[in-house]
């Protein structure tokens, strides 16, 4: 078996008597897409800082390429690229000057940091002037050459913290394709973000709550895991008795978790002969479709079921 | 090992970031040039051409002889009134700074009892003001004692009052300010701005990022403060330029021993800047703190308003906490006299012990590892 690129075993981190980092253990592979996922202040980015050697675990181990961090911080430094949450590029210098700042902190002469900055460019479809103030950027564009940034001296394991927070829904959409293409090139990402349906995009994902991992698997496994049965979705014709509806529903007593999701009431069903009759009563007012749970619900679920 | 390079990129962004902000400019180069001018032209310290009321009683050859003594020394503009009445009038209208009242029998006691009376009324108010006129005064009276005495042909047995300013002779407080201003300079540029910057890559989160590469805390330190040091030492060569081109004030011993002096006071000074950063992590904190301990000692407890001499004792053994007192001290007694050089031994001692313990300390707080 492939040695994992990350190993945590045990790790906890504490300020004071805070436990930000509850003994958590879990592994990265080679070229996955591995999501964090967790309310604010779940212990994502002191998880993040950890590994990269920025705070010193309390205790537990940390193997980065097989190598314990604690031991060889040097190596680590050099192979990983960290774009944090809070600060990502100098709002008063230039994109070009950023990413010439970033690359000279790599031992990157010159023509290396301009021949990466070309092909990263290219990647990202950069097409603004080199010269722009990076306060001027719109922040899609700058998280993006922000992440170039990060990624200038080709690391193969690169941690994103909440890269797409504030960034408008069509450039997350396009954010996370570079993501894509970056894995299928080979480098492992470990992101992340409180966007559910952006989780949807992670090989595998960790949910994280009071610094503790409640839930690990991909996508599918963690569906399967937290729902046996998959939701029913009704949507009345007219759109006007939808509260009546849900009023009835709860009443007839053949479902559970039941919730409204714009104009549809979605639920489980736990009484099938029950949703029958309720079905043939209403035949002529409302549609149904069978629906998987999205991440969302299996966040919700996880977090209440703890 | 220290790599020159990681050092040489941040010293340049640093540069950067100096050049683009107004609000840096402003105070690294603006204000050192005002503050010089301003104490330089406009705040005299001096006390000349002072306005004088005079209520000549005796009117007498002598009592006239006393008033030409005081026209003579060029301090005093004369106003001479004629009645009690108008005594009266100025004091309760609080329009003069000081009044002399001759009495009656000035000439004819001075003859008979060897002491005629004045007096002398002074606007108590402004402390400072009070004091140099009574020096004025006690010269004068002890002046004019000396050519009765003579005219009189009797023994002049009063004791002698001599004042006598050594160094700057001329009691010119541009002399004793401008010299002094340095230390005001770096109080503001050194500590401020420095503990500025570093906590600014503390506070936008970017200090982070530089932790989590292989650049070391230590060439991020260094390479953050070249650029203020840099700048430092332009203003003081500035304000030393101005002091000799402009303000005539005469240099008197070694540049080199005052070039030796800048580099170490300036270090302990980016050192505190350094040391406030880290502790404070946060621009707005970082301009209290600077405030507290770097720019109003610079004023208060420096010697640069309030002469130290006349601290009470707890205070003045209070200032001697501070690097901006002993730096003042090298200043002046550089610039004003061909010292003999071991008299500065002990401030040159207390600048480098702070020095010293500032970066020690400044080093110890500076943890690679971040808290929350």
């Amino acid at each position: 078996m492939k040695t994992p690129i990350i190993e945590v075993k045990n790790l906890n981190v504490s300020f004071g008597n805070f436990k930000a980092v509850d003994d958590i253990s879990f592994s990265v592979k080679q070229g996955e897409i591995f999501g964090f996922l967790g309310a604010n202040g779940a212990g994502k980015t002191t998880t993040i800082r950890t590994i990269c050697g920025i705070l010193s675990p309390t205790s537990g181990h940390i193997y980065v390429y097989g190598e314990d961090i604690s031991k060889n911080t040097s190596l680590i430094r050099n192979n990983i690229g960290y774009m944090s949450q809070k600060f990502t590029l100098y709002k008063d210098l230039s994109v070009k000057e950023n990413i010439e700042f970033a690359g000279t902190l790599y031992n990157m002469d010159n023509k290396k940091i301009k021949e990466e900055t070309q092909k990263l460019f290219n990647l990202i479809n950069f097409n603004e002037s080199e010269n722009t103030i990076v306060s001027n950027l719109s922040i899609g564009v700058k998280q993006m050459v922000a992440l170039c940034a990060a990624m200038l001296h080709n690391p193969d394991l690169i941690f994103l913290d909440e890269p797409t927070a504030g960034v408008a829904p069509q450039i997350r959409a396009k954010f996370w394709q570079l993501i894509k293409i970056l894995a299928q090139k080979g480098k492992t990402i470990f992101i992340t973000t409180h966007y559910m349906d952006e989780a949807e995009y992670a090989d595998r994902i960790v949910l994280m709550q009071t610094g503790k991992i409640i839930a690990i698997g991909t996508s599918k496994e963690l569906k399967k895991q937290f729902f046996k049965t998959n939701f029913y979705k009704i949507t009345p014709k007219d759109g006007n008795n939808i509260a009546l509806l849900k009023e009835k529903i709860e009443l007839l007593n053949f479902a559970n978790n039941i919730s409204l999701y714009g104009n549809s009431i979605k639920f489980m069903l736990n009484n099938y002969k029950k949703w029958q009759q309720f079905l043939n009563e209403e035949a002529n007012s409302i549609t149904y479709q069978i629906v998987s749970p999205s991440l969302e619900d299996v966040f919700l679920k996880a977090v209440s079921g703890k | 090992m220290i790599s020159k390079t990681s050092i040489k990129a941040i010293a340049f962004k640093e540069y950067k970031h100096i050049t683009r902000d107004p609000f840096t400019m402003i105070i690294a180069l603006i204000m050192p040039l005002i503050l010089v001018l301003l104490f330089g032209f406009i705040v005299d310290l001096d006390y000349k051409h002072i306005k004088i009321d005079i209520q000549d009683n005796n009117n007498s050859q002598m009592s006239r002889r006393f008033i030409d003594i005081l026209k003579s020394c060029q301090y005093f503009k004369i106003n001479k009134l004629n009645s009690m009445l108008e005594i009266e009038n100025k004091i309760n209208k609080n329009n003069t700074p000081a009044m002399l009242i001759i009495e009656k029998n000035f000439d004819k006691n001075i003859v008979r009892r060897n002491s005629g009376k004045i007096q002398l009324l002074l606007d108590g108010s402004d402390n400072a003001k009070t004091g140099i006129l009574t020096s004025y005064f006690t010269g004068i009276a002890s002046s004019a004692n000396k050519i009765y005495a003579k005219q009189l042909n009797t023994q002049y047995n009063k004791e002698l009052i001599r004042t006598r300013f050594l160094f700057n002779t001329e009691l010119n407080s541009k002399w004793f300010v401008v010299p002094g201003l340095s230390t005001i300079v770096i109080g503001l540029i050194a500590i401020i701005l420095t503990s500025l910057t570093i906590a600014k890559e503390w506070e936008n989160g970017s200090m982070e990022l530089l932790l989590s590469t292989h650049v070391k805390s230590i060439e991020i330190v260094i390479g953050k403060i070249i650029p203020y040091f840099i700048l430092n030492m332009l203003n003081i060569l500035m304000i030393f330029i101005i002091s000799l081109l402009v303000f005539k004030i005469p240099f008197e011993s070694s540049f080199f021993i005052y070039s030796i002096a800048c580099v170490i006071y300036v270090t302990g000074a980016l050192a505190l800047g350094i040391f406030i950063s880290v502790v404070t992590r946060q621009q707005q904190a970082a301009v209290q703190f600077a405030f507290a301990v770097g720019l109003l000692p610079s004023f208060l407890f420096s010697g640069f308003i309030f002469s130290i001499e006349n601290m009470p004792s707890l205070f003045r053994y209070f200032t001697a906490l501070f690097p901006q007192r002993w730096f003042m001290e090298i200043s002046r007694t550089l610039f004003l006299s061909k010292t003999n050089l071991k008299v500065l031994l002990v401030p040159f001692l207390a600048i480098i012990i702070f020095a010293i313990f500032v970066i020690i300390l400044a080093n110890i707080k500076f943890k690679t590892d971040m808290e929350p």
